[in-house]
């Protein structure tokens, strides 16, 4: 993958069973994660991470293939997170110790900016949007903000761009 | 599994600063295939949305002139 992945928090997501953390700064692109599993960890997608594309037994197996501590879990039950298999290499008991003590939320999936090309920035996930001295609440949603300067929606995306001469360079 | 909580949490701030750029900030991940960039950053950042920046996505304060 070309992508460079630069430093931040960890990020977290869950299926209610388990949470997965990720810490992108660690990850030196082994890529077990999707060539193993595809269906959950995609890096062309966004949020790159779908909890639900398999079971927690085999998003289980695969994050314990993560050679670094890119890619840790745990249970959500604690009690469970007690006594844990050496085997496990990538449990936090062995990799993060200090996330053991983080409370899971129901939902934290980071918000996707995406820059388009020649066109608009699209912004995606659960955030809130200031305007015109309004604030909009997006949950789950996205929205399209313009890039060029054309629009004649400000500051949403009319598709404007593709008749300006913007240049994204 | 968990059932979907009916309000979510916003994970970010998202303001279009008026006559001036985007500014961002929370959990987010940024990413522009032109660029290369694939990443989340710490603290706030500022797209620019004039068209003019000499260095995209970010403002770099050409919306001034
Ligand atoms: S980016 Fe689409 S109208 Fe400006
Ligand atoms: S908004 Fe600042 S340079 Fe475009």
């Amino acid at each position: 993958m070309e992508s460079s992945i630069k430093s931040g928090r960890g990020r977290k997501y869950t299926n209610g069973e388990i949470t997965v953390y990720w810490k992108p700064e660690s990850c030196i692109h082994a890529s077990y994660c999707y060539r193993e599993l595809i269906e959950v960890f995609d890096p062309s997608r966004r949020p790159w991470v779908d909890m639900y594309g398999a079971t927690t037994a085999e998003i289980i197996r695969t994050v314990n293939m993560c050679p670094t501590d890119a890619l840790t879990w745990k249970w959500n039950d604690e009690e469970k997170n007690r006594d844990v298999d050496p085997s496990h290499t990538n449990h936090v008991n062995f990799r993060r110790p200090e996330l053991l003590k983080d409370e899971t939320e129901a939902q934290s999936e980071p918000v996707s900016v995406r820059v388009m090309p020649q066109g608009p920035l699209i912004i995606s996930g659960t955030f809130t949007l200031k305007y015109d001295n309004k604030i909009k609440e997006v949950e789950e949603s996205a929205v399209s903000l313009c890039r060029c300067g054309a629009s004649s929606r400000m500051p949403f995306c009319d598709g404007n761009h593709r008749k300006s001469d913007f240049k994204d360079d | 599994m968990e059932e979907k909580k009916a309000r979510l949490k916003p994970q970010a701030e998202i303001e279009v600063i008026p006559e001036g750029p985007i500014r961002i900030k929370g959990n987010i991940i940024l990413s522009d295939v032109r660029r290369d960039i694939f990443e989340s950053p710490e603290g706030e950042i500022y797209l620019c949305r004039c068209g003019r920046s000499k260095n995209k996505p970010y403002c770099d304060g050409s919306h001034e002139k």
